[in-house]
């Protein structure tokens, strides 16, 4: 059947189950031949799941998957890149100390080596061939950690394509979100390529950014709470259209809570001056107020996260000084930090916000022992710690079955309360916030900016860092753009007039 | 919000779900029931009071070495040279005995091993070489020391007085060796979940960047946790020398594995953060039932070793929490 051969690749029906947890509900998709298509949703909605069963890492629970028209059953990354699929991670696939080549055949050294012996010439030699193919002008003997950020992409994305010279077969390219760390420059760079690369493969392109989508893609599928929420030919949708099916519902002017927005912030509470650490941040002054929220946006490298672990004591500043309260704040102390009344929300969850093996009561009480203690002996009060514990579990509404359960067990948004509840216990003035929504689904992502508000409203000082816009310009007094570790602007933006993305962008790039 | 459906377990209680989510915490009180049932069926005096004391008098040094490497498996880090430690602290105590008497012998054993552990702990901190190493190293470098300051030979001396004690019974017949070690399993028991020491400990072990985050000052409690192994380690070579009344170059050699063992089949998971010193007691009764029980029944010591080894890998391949090691190397 002539139709069927059109198609690259075809989810037809396909669910995936963890245990209770339904991540993929009855998907259908089809990724034409020498086209693109685009796969967007919230965090949590599935398209890693689609990734990661189109590429062989998890099996489906039920469905099937058709490439190149055949049913195709395959149980690990390898067997799926002999059909041609292969898959560049967001977190980069490449191991750092070898050299290009070695890279791009790595796994694959098979038809380079004899009784076990690479030829490495040969190797090279095939990466030349493949960099030339796709117009690519990097070295291939040079070592992958000496690329930037960008080309080591680009490097990934060839490994992909050089899937058609090893086998028979055509590639089918997954990219997922290739340009969240990339600069513009370099975004262009790629989707020039990919539009000069969709003539010799077919590319599954997962992003959340539309502009992205709407630049590059043939036809785009919206993912939400596991199933196929919309799905079109780029020509037939706009951004509002796919907004909608994305979130479930047209974007609300509520969503940020703006009406909420303290109009005149308080008095200063940090003042930070002249900030410069090498390389990441240059001359940074700026100061917070009580009851504000204020953004920091850039690009990755841009140094808003190194602003972040400066407050929060991680990283130490070579010149520039933080007052805290009018006092001078020393520089690389977290413990001082914390008994200073700072808190921080790391973009980290798992491995900096929260110790997932203990309980959602030993994670609250953590920065709190002091408090929690019995008033004539040192010794911990069990009736304290509960209290406090199932107090803060009532005012969140943090949905654990109860205070014991280890914090793993609970989803990303009732872990994120229960890092904001052990920083509310500790009393602290002012929040430094990297990325608060990340991996939070829509519903997860309200309630925390609901408690923001609230935070605000008692004059809790927010610094908010993140890379999500919408979510920055919804929430902040005023947002400082960050480029090459210096501040380029700083755009009020008032709940009444709250400015369009492209001018904060204009900051960044 | 109403989009994020709760995914909580159901709160009905049901007898299945909760063996299962505390089979680990049951396994060492089954593999010691089915031990002492297999052994006493076998030989009756197994399963008397006389071989319970025997058991403990046994194991008394050994759970003593086990809470100390307790206390740094618990943040996550291991300390190779608790037996080390306790040779050398052993050694320090037998030469202290007659010339300054008992409480000096005590205190230059304990003293001793709270230097080690304080040197330990310091190149950990501040050089950042990791606690495998650093203590691997140490191992070495006490035990050539023990047996330099020894000649090779056991150290003897005059002075009963600490030997005569540990050994004599004051409450109800229990030998003073075992009220000893049980008392210092109780007071770190207390510490671990009762101070906030105890729960920093257990912070750092479940997630250093989170301690560090939250104003824990995490490299000064690394220290602690090291001196504190190191301390008890001393007190174990105390114990054991007046327990033996000599000080013998080779006193601790075998205990490294044996506490590892006993402390990771008690249910403390190696990356830390979670167990206990009160899970390590099991642990510790789990190996002294096993020697003791085949050395009643009559199996020969190379056997022993076999089954004592082949018991262990099993014990710890049922009872390890798979979800805690991101790598299993």
């Amino acid at each position: 059947m002539s139709n069927s051969e059109q198609i690259a690749l075809e989810l037809d029906r396909v669910s995936k189950s963890y245990g209770p947890l339904v991540a993929l509900r009855d998907a259908s998709i089809r990724l034409k031949r020498h086209s693109v298509l685009g796969l967007v949703g919230e965090n949590g909605a599935g398209k890693s799941t689609i990734i990661s069963i189109v590429n062989g890492t998890r099996a489906p629970s039920a469905g099937t998957l058709k490439v190149n028209g055949t049913v195709a059953q395959f149980s690990s990354p390898a067997e799926a890149a002999r059909l041609g699929i292969a898959t560049v991670f967001q977190e980069q696939g490449l191991v750092p100390n070898l050299k290009v080549y070695e890279n791009i055949l790595l796994g694959r050294e098979k038809q380079f080596s004899r009784l076990g012996v690479l030829n490495s010439d040969g190797m090279a030699a095939f990466a030349t061939l493949v960099f030339d193919e796709l117009g690519l002008q990097i070295d291939p003997r040079c070592r992958t950690g000496d690329l930037s950020f960008g080309q080591r992409q680009l490097v990934e994305i060839a490994k992909a394509f050089s899937l058609g010279h090893l086998y028979p077969v055509e590639p089918i390219v997954l990219l997922d979100e290739p340009t969240s760390a990339l600069s513009d420059q370099e975004t262009e760079i790629l989707f020039a390529s990919i539009r000069r690369w969709k003539e010799k493969a077919s590319i599954l392109f997962v992003s959340h950014h539309l502009s992205d989508v709407f630049e590059v893609c043939d036809d785009v599928v919206a993912l939400k709470d596991g199933s196929v929420s919309g799905q079109w030919r780029i020509e037939d949708t706009d951004a509002d259209r796919i907004h909608e099916a994305i979130v479930g519902r047209p974007k609300l002017a509520g969503y940020y809570k703006e009406a909420e927005q303290r109009l005149v912030p308080g008095a200063p509470v940090l003042v930070a001056e002249g900030i410069t650490v090498a390389g990441e941040l240059d001359d940074i002054s700026f100061t917070l107020h009580e009851g504000e929220i204020l953004g920091v946006a850039g690009v990755l490298g841009s140094g808003k996260t190194s602003l972040a672990a400066v407050l929060s004591g991680t990283k130490v500043p070579s010149s520039g000084s933080i007052r805290l309260h009018g006092e001078p704040l020393s520089f690389g102390n977290q413990a001082q930090a914390v008994a200073r009344g700072i808190g921080t929300v790391p973009a980290e969850r798992n491995s900096s916000g929260a110790i997932g093996v203990h309980s959602v009561e030993w994670n609250m009480a953590l920065p709190s022992l002091h408090k929690l203690r019995h008033d004539k002996a040192p010794v911990l009060s069990a009736a304290r710690s509960a209290s406090m514990a199932q107090g803060w579990i009532e005012r969140l509404g943090i949905r654990t079955p109860d205070r014991h359960v280890q914090i793993r067990n609970l989803s990303g948004g009732n872990a994120q309360k229960v890092v904001f509840a052990k920083w509310m216990e500790r009393g602290v003035r002012v929040f430094v916030l990297d990325d608060p929504g990340r991996g939070l689904d829509v519903g997860a992502k309200e309630e925390i900016y609901a408690l923001l508000r609230e935070l605000a409203a008692q004059g809790v000082a927010i610094l908010l860092v993140s890379d999500n816009l919408p979510e920055l310009i919804g929430l902040s007094n005023r947002i400082l753009t960050f480029r090459s570790g210096r501040i380029t602007s700083e755009i009020a933006t008032p709940p009444a007039a709250k400015p369009d993305e492209a001018t904060v962008v204009r900051g960044m790039v | 919000m109403s989009s994020n459906a709760p995914t909580s377990p159901a709160r009905t209680f049901s007898l299945s779900d909760w063996l299962r989510h505390n089979a680990i915490s049951l396994y060492p009180f089954i593999v010691i029931v089915v031990l002492v049932a297999a052994f006493g069926i076998q030989n009756p005096y197994f399963a008397t009071f006389d071989n319970a004391m025997n058991i403990g008098r046994q194991s008394s040094v050994l759970l003593l070495v086990s809470l100390a490497g307790t206390m740094v498996i618990m943040i996550g880090s291991i300390d190779l040279s608790v037996g080390s430690i306790v040779t050398l602290a052993g050694i320090v105590a037998a030469l202290a005995l007659d010339p300054f008497g008992p409480l000096t012998a005590i205190a230059a054993g304990v003293g001793i091993g709270v230097l080690v552990g304080l040197i330990n702990g310091a190149i950990l901190v501040q050089l950042k070489v990791p606690s495998f190493l650093v203590t691997l190293g140490m191992l070495s470098v006490l035990s050539g020391i023990a047996n330099m300051i020894a000649g090779g030979t056991s150290i003897m001396f005059m002075d009963f007085s600490l030997t005569d004690f540990v050994n004599a019974t004051v409450l109800l017949g229990v030998p003073n060796i075992i009220v000893i070690a049980l008392l210092a399993a109780a007071i770190l028991t207390f510490v671990a979940f009762k101070t906030v020491l105890g729960r920093y400990l257990f912070a750092i072990g479940g997630g250093e960047l989170v301690a560090a985050n939250a104003g824990v000052p995490v490299q000064r409690y690394k220290l602690f946790a090291f001196m504190l192994s190191g301390g008890l380690c001393g007190l174990a070579g105390v114990v054991l020398t007046a327990q033996v009344g000599a000080g013998t170059p080779t006193a601790g050699a075998n205990m490294l594995l044996d506490s590892i063992a006993a402390i990771v089949m008690g249910g403390t998971a190696l990356s830390g953060g979670i167990g206990g010193p009160h899970r390590t007691i099991l642990g510790v009764l789990v190996i002294a039932i096993l020697s003791n029980g085949m050395d009643v029944v009559g199996v020969n010591s190379f056997t022993q070793e076999v089954v004592k080894g082949a018991v262990i890998i099993l014990a710890v391949a049922s009872t390890i929490d798979r979800k805690k090691y991101q790598f299993i190397k």
